[in-house]
């Protein structure tokens, strides 16, 4: 399963927290442009450093299909940071 | 944990566990751990049917407490998928060659003497699938540091 929302959560200094809720498909969707540009990158790069195109697409795909259930809270006096990937 | 409360239905224990949360009682984090806790010791079958196999971990664990006294506290709670350790692993066969040869340069010259072309992804695909019986505590006056697998 491909991530599906990813949470960001920071506490700021003053106490208050930020929050925001990114969901992957749509911002995929909308950004699917820039990802086809991006993709087009990523297989000029394969070719001048001779790597497999097919075995990079494979690789993120799979990292991409890992990553749900990640999950990173790092806390300092009054500044946290929480992002997690569902 | 009571054998009382280990008769009860294990949905009520987590909803007790939630309540506790909602109260404040206990944090997040707790929370989490004691809901692993209660479905670990839930029956795996009914009496008389053969046992289940244990089930495999999923998720690297890493979880740091520290007392700094400029600073003040800071705390890191890493959950990583055991899947995603294995998928970055297999994206280490794609490194060309002569990348190897370069950051294996810059290793020795940094001290650290390792040859990566020496190391296969099968070797870390082993060590991954050992990674589940691992903990790691590491107790210092002003530092805690975990590392384990659930």
């Amino acid at each position: 399963m491909i991530p599906q929302l990813v949470t960001y959560h920071q506490r700021r200094r003053d106490g208050r927290w930020l929050r925001l809720y990114v969901p992957v498909v749509p911002v995929a969707l909308l950004l699917s442009p820039l990802l086809l540009v991006a993709g087009l990158a990523g297989l000029v790069a394969c070719l001048v450093f001779r790597v497999s195109p097919v075995g990079a697409l494979r690789g993120t795909a799979q990292v991409l299909w890992a990553l749900p259930g990640s999950r990173f809270e790092i806390e300092q006096g009054r500044t946290a940071v929480l992002v997690s990937v569902r | 944990m009571s054998e009382k409360e280990e008769g009860r239905p294990v949905n009520e224990q987590r909803r007790q566990i939630l309540e506790m949360l909602g109260e404040g009682k206990i944090t997040a984090d707790e929370a989490e751990r004691l809901i692993n806790a209660v479905e670990r010791e839930q029956p795996e079958s009914p009496p008389g049917a053969a046992p289940r196999a244990k089930t495999r971990p999923k998720y690297l664990r890493v979880v740091v407490h520290s007392e700094d006294d400029f600073n003040g506290p800071s705390r890191v709670n890493v959950r990583v998928p055991l899947q995603l350790l294995r998928a970055g692993v297999r994206l280490t066969s794609l490194i060309p060659p002569q990348a190897l040869t370069e950051v294996n340069a810059k290793l020795n010259k940094s001290g650290v003497p390792i040859d990566l072309t020496q190391l296969k992804p099968q070797h870390i695909e082993e060590l991954i699938e050992q990674l589940d019986d691992v903990t790691v505590d590491v107790d210092d006056p002003d530092t805690k540091v975990q590392v384990f697998c659930e």
